[in-house]
């Protein structure tokens, strides 16, 4: 616990962005998005160069061309230098990871999409240099030689189950050959890249003098200190590009501010940082470089910055090193943090629906002797991300029953500035417990942060999810099946045959071929997984992640490539468990409880997507059956046991790599997607509707009891005991935020959930749009409440002119 | 044998009606007729039928439904509140959600198995249980069952009463409520008969029997303009309240809004306050601050 001073907490409370961060941001907004073909350009030549070699060396030398060679550039607005790109808004490209993941390049349009709604046109010159790439890279790429190897065992199932969104990610996404993992950043500050150089030299002079025999660690360690030495002679190029800036400059303060940045970068990374500054600086080059070596691994993630910047923040405070300076200086990082963009691969548009890369760094939380860390920088990160109003990076606060007030009334806050997500909640104690269950010890395990959106990870853990083609399974997708005899939505088999379900005697039986089908997809999903994993090191290295993310790698002289029981963690998201508990329930009560329908009358009105004759009067009879998110027990006790049911398949699959899979059901806009792998279904969801969101939030429209019956449902859904983490979204309209009072309401709400062993939480504060469109699609926000003093109404049943002034009053209160 | 009450709602998350996070329990029945009232499905103390007009499809079910032939056609009005006899049918039927059943009969332990499933929450905040309405207190018994319920496991309670209700209901539920929110809506009793159906002698009388007997209380002013916001009458209620020789007495006021007009639509109820316009923040502020010079403590409910 640190002594926390309040009067600099009023102090943060009153800062503005700063004039530099206001101009950057205007630039952002005003740039148009690019793909640069620069850092692909030399890939190429440094691939032909080094033809024979071995594999991480050629890496390196890969890495190092790229980081000696692109072009680079410094803005005036900028605080903090280095970017992947010379624009403020842009992107490279990783033919070389990924093999030819972007089809749009064999268009001779030249368009390109770079993610969900932005696109970018090429010159015929830079098509060539991608088109190059691809052709040069992909025979070689893991996802090639994975789905190769994967037909040879099973045919086109795996790609038959991906098109039928049984499973993602599929291994064109680009996530495929990444392994994860958050930089060591204590130690990079502590003893800078000269001093991880040292220690891979002294592995190389032992390991010479012991006479070892494994060749690959000696190339490991000096393909580490080639790609260190790059990192640093990069930084040494912004400084030379500033003081050669500095030379034409006549403003003199933009001068000193270019001798400064100067001066800086011929000091860090290479060696320890010493202020707040050279530790943001040091931080910014070692995660160009990071992106450099592969483009799509654009996340920075910076685990808990408010701990290990602490320190320098306190210390320069003290120096007398101005609040607003440094507050510019973190504001500068984060924002350029939030809206790094990448060319993502086509399912990954529908399955993310993001426009930037998703970072992430987490404030406050349990430190190492049990007590919360919360401090004033967490209170001025959040002040900051409210100020910039981004929709990343994500920013998840430890919650634990330490967490403070003064941190939590601020989180709240940052949620209304934002209108929402930003910070979430994650339950500090559970993740915790979750890692010490797992073998983990509670010194490594405090220590976890985010990885993307609310995925937890450890430092000096490599993390599989993804990777391997396993993230995600869809029970919404297995419901589908369960109902057409294994035939997935596209006409396929990709599933058993279960039979039809009219043959069905007994709920039981319904329920049993539902998980035959989800035991056939989980082990199929795990084994192709495996090959990809066994597949990876024969295809790509990342020797700087390796380094500078892994001790083991540091001692092992290995590539995080390689699989490790010391590091290396995989996890798998089984989602819409939700969507298949109300399905049962409902088919339980209409077909088999009260025979109000039959498995015939039933299946025509699915299959017609309740068009027929009957089709409307069935999906009300499905609509009406008790749903999850409203505290009615038959409802939430089905959840339980699905989830608890998905779960021991998951654990029962015993080839997982040195650990057993953890669950993690995440998945924030992935309902889009998943929702394209099921036809109707009981639960009175039409076809190819989005699923419910995250994975503990009720079908939509479905919670009509209020916020309270929902946080009843997501806690008797027992979820805490099996997953690492639940995403549940709350939404609240502003009317619910609208004093000082209320505000402390919503954190007890929070308190109260996360006290009753609620994992995760995310508030959605509705901005106008939302009661827009509530007004427009009434059948969508059933659950909408609207709460003025004394009175209390569901929205969508309030007359037009109410509504508007409803909508009025929300633009207005916060 | 517990008592029962006809509840329209139970309402968890609220955050207006008293301190932290409550659940409310709106009953039906009311003895006034305030002119203003946001709430008018409270008012009968029998279970009705509203219709939501935009919500209907015109799909006709609710026709083929009702067995006493109040289903009229057309776009206009959907009900025939003389032939209806609020059986509740035709709720059961709608897809669209239409049709609404306002009130359903509950005993106060079922309520009270409802209301504590939120204890989690009124633990962290401080919150508890309110009943409001129409009158609550038109149901007493019920409401001392359900508050003494409450608190055998420390959940604190609060009534929200328009006290015009005899002294006798006040009495059964005193030694069970933490809290009394008490409107004090217009001080002269002729104008109070003319807006809300009755005088206010019972009304006053049973705000001194709660004052000298120590209940907690809050008085409330819906702030209607042009009807309670005179001079006259801000004068009128500061001199009750400072009658009261308590120091800890405060007002509240509630400024008017016209929320609940769907609500009369949905009844086929006339609402006779269109003409009334919504007071401005700055409007109300002076109001407050003529309280407060006064000495009545004032605050505004958002």
């Amino acid at each position: 616990m640190y002594e926390i001073d309040h009067s600099l907490l009023e102090r943060i409370d009153k800062l503005d962005l700063s004039e530099r961060n206001k101009i950057w941001r205007e630039e952002v907004r005003k740039a148009p998005w690019k793909v640069y073909v620069d850092r692909e350009r030399w890939t190429v030549e440094s691939w032909k160069e080094t033809e024979g070699q071995d594999l991480e060396i050629r890496r390196a030398k890969l890495l190092e061309k790229v980081l000696d060679n692109v072009e680079i550039a410094i803005h005036p607005f900028d605080e903090i230098v280095g970017r992947p790109t010379v624009s403020v808004i842009g992107c490279q490209t990783a033919f070389d990871i990924c093999g030819d993941y972007v089809k749009d390049i064999w268009n001779d349009s030249g368009v390109i999409g770079v993610t969900l709604d932005a696109s970018t046109s090429m010159s015929q010159d830079d098509l060539e240099v991608m088109r190059e790439a691809a052709a040069l890279f992909d025979p070689s790429s893991l996802p090639t030689k994975t789905y190769a190897a994967w037909r040879e065992l099973v045919g086109t199932w795996a790609e038959d189950a991906e098109a039928a969104k049984l499973k993602d990610p599929g291994l064109q996404d680009g996530i495929t050959p990444q392994t994860t993992s958050t930089f060591n950043w204590e130690k990079i500050l502590k003893v800078g890249l000269r001093g991880f150089i040292n220690e891979c030299q002294e592995h190389i002079d032992k390991y010479i003098a012991e006479q070892g025999s494994d060749i690959n660690k000696i190339y490991f360690w000096k393909s580490a200190i080639i790609v260190l030495e790059a990192t640093i002679r990069h930084a040494h190029r912004y400084a030379a590009l500033a003081r050669e800036m500095a030379e034409k400059e006549t403003d003199a303060e933009a001068k000193a501010h270019l001798l400064k940045i100067a001066e800086t970068l011929d000091y860090v990374p290479e060696y320890p940082a010493r202020t707040l500054h050279e530790a943001l600086q040091a931080m910014e080059i070692c995660s160009v470089a990071k992106i450099y070596e592969n483009p799509q691994q654009n996340n920075s993630h910076w685990g808990r910055p408010d701990q290990y910047l602490y320190g320098y923040f306190k210390n320069d405070l003290a120096n007398g090193v101005p609040l607003e300076e440094m507050a510019s200086q973190i504001a500068d990082l984060i924002g350029r943090w939030g809206t790094q963009t990448f060319v993502s691969g086509e399912v990954n548009k529908e399955t993310h629906q993001i426009n930037f890369g998703i970072n992430n760094f987490m404030v406050g939380g349990l430190g190492h002797d049990h007590t919360d860390m919360s401090n004033e920088l967490s209170y001025l990160m959040l002040h900051l991300v409210a100020l910039l109003k981004l929709s990343s990076p994500t920013v998840g606060l430890r919650w634990n029953d330490q967490t403070p007030d003064w941190l939590m009334n601020k989180a709240i806050r940052t949620n209304m500035e934002t209108k929402g997500g930003i910070p979430l909640f994650q339950n500090d104690k559970i993740t915790i417990e979750h890692y010490m269950e797992d073998g983990i010890d509670f010194d490594e395990a405090v220590d976890w942060r985010g990885l993307g959106c609310v995925y937890p990870s450890l430092p000096n853990h490599a993390e599989g999810y993804g990777s391997d083609g396993i993230a995600a399974i869809n029970l919404g997708g297995l419901m589908h099946l369960t109902l057409h005899n294994g035939i997935d939505i596209n006409g396929k088999q990709t599933g058993l045959a279960t039979g039809d379900p009219r043959d069905f005697k007994t709920f039981e039986e319904f329920y049993e071929a539902f998980f035959k089908q989800h035991k056939y997809l989980c082990h199929r999903v795990f084994w192709l997984g495996a090959v990809a994993r066994d597949m990876r090191p024969e295809c790509t290295r990342t020797p700087l992640i390796s380094i500078l993310s892994l001790d083991a790698s540091m001692d092992l002289g290995q590539d995080v490539a390689h699989s490790h029981p010391d590091y290396y963690m995989c996890g798998i998201s089984d989602r819409a468990i939700v969507d298949a508990a109300d399905c049962f329930t409902a088919v339980n009560n209409l077909i088999y409880k009260t025979n109000t329908l039959t498995w015939d009358e039933m299946m025509k009105a699915l299959d017609s997507n309740f068009e027929g004759e009957r089709g409307e009067e069935i999906r009300q009879l499905c609509l009406r059956q008790p749903k999850y998110g409203n505290d009615i027990e038959e409802a939430d006790s089905m959840v339980k046991r699905v989830s608890e049911d998905s779960a021991k398949i998951i654990k029962s699959y015993d080839n997982s790599p040195f650990h057993s899979f953890i669950i993690s059901r995440e998945g924030l806009a992935w309902h889009y997607f998943g929702g394209l792998g099921a036809g109707a279904l009981p639960d009175g969801r039409k076809a190819l509707e989005p699923l419910n969101d995250g994975s503990l939030s009720p079908m939509r429209g479905m919670d009509v009891n209020g916020p309270t019956a929902v946080l009843r449902s997501a806690c008797a859904s027992c979820y805490s005991d099996i997953s690492y983490s639940a995403v549940l979204n709350q939404k609240f309209s502003s009317s619910l935020l609208n004093s000082p009072e209320n505000i402390d309401k919503l954190i007890a709400y929070t308190n109260a959930f996360m006290k009753n062993n609620g994992t995760h939480i995310q508030y959605n504060i509705l901005d106008t749009a939302v009661l827009k469109d509530a007004k427009k699609h009434p059948e969508n926000y059933q659950d909408l409440i609207v709460r003025i003093g004394g009175f209390s109404a569901y929205f969508v049943q309030l007359s037009e002119g109410i509504q508007d002034d409803v909508i009025y009053r929300s633009e207005f209160e916060i | 044998m517990p008592s029962a009450a006809i509840v329209t709602n139970i309402q968890g998350y609220s955050i207006h009606d008293g301190p932290g996070i409550r659940t409310v329990v709106f009953l039906k029945g009311c003895p006034l007729r305030c002119k203003w009232c946001a709430n008018p499905e409270n008012l009968q103390g029998y279970p009705q039928i509203g219709f939501i007009s935009k919500l209907c499809t015109g799909c006709g079910r609710c026709a083929k439904t009702c067995r006493f032939g109040a289903i009229i056609p057309g776009n206009g009005q959907r009900i025939d509140r003389e032939a209806c006899t609020r059986c509740g049918e035709c709720v059961e039927t709608c897809y669209y959600k239409a049709l609404i059943r306002y009130g359903e009969t509950k005993t106060s332990e079922e309520v009270f198995a409802k209301v504590r499933r939120d204890k989690m929450f009124y633990e962290t905040s401080g919150g508890g249980v309110t009943v409001s309405g129409g009158e609550p207190l038109t149901h007493p018994e019920f409401v001392a069952e359900l508050f003494s319920l409450c608190h055998g496991e420390q959940i604190h309670t609060c009534i929200e009463t328009c006290g015009c209700v005899s002294e006798k209901a006040m009495e059964m539920v005193l030694p069970q409520t933490d809290l009394f929110y008490f409107d004090l809506k217009i001080a002269d009793p002729e104008l109070h008969q003319q807006y809300t159906g009755m005088d206010n002698a019972q009304i006053i009388s049973n705000a001194r029997y709660l004052a000298k007997n120590g209940a907690k209380i809050l008085f409330r002013q819906p702030l209607i303009p042009g009807v309670n916001d005179s001079d006259a009458n801000i004068e009128g209620i500061s001199a009750f309240i400072r009658s009261l020789n308590r120091s800890d007495l405060a007002l509240q006021l509630m400024p008017y809004h016209r929320m609940g007009l769907s609500k009369y639509a949905a009844l086929d109820q006339p609402y006779e306050l269109e003409e009334i316009q919504v007071m401005k923040a700055e409007e109300v502020e002076t109001v407050r601050k003529k309280y407060e010079e006064l000495g009545v403590s004032c605050t505004v409910s958002k």
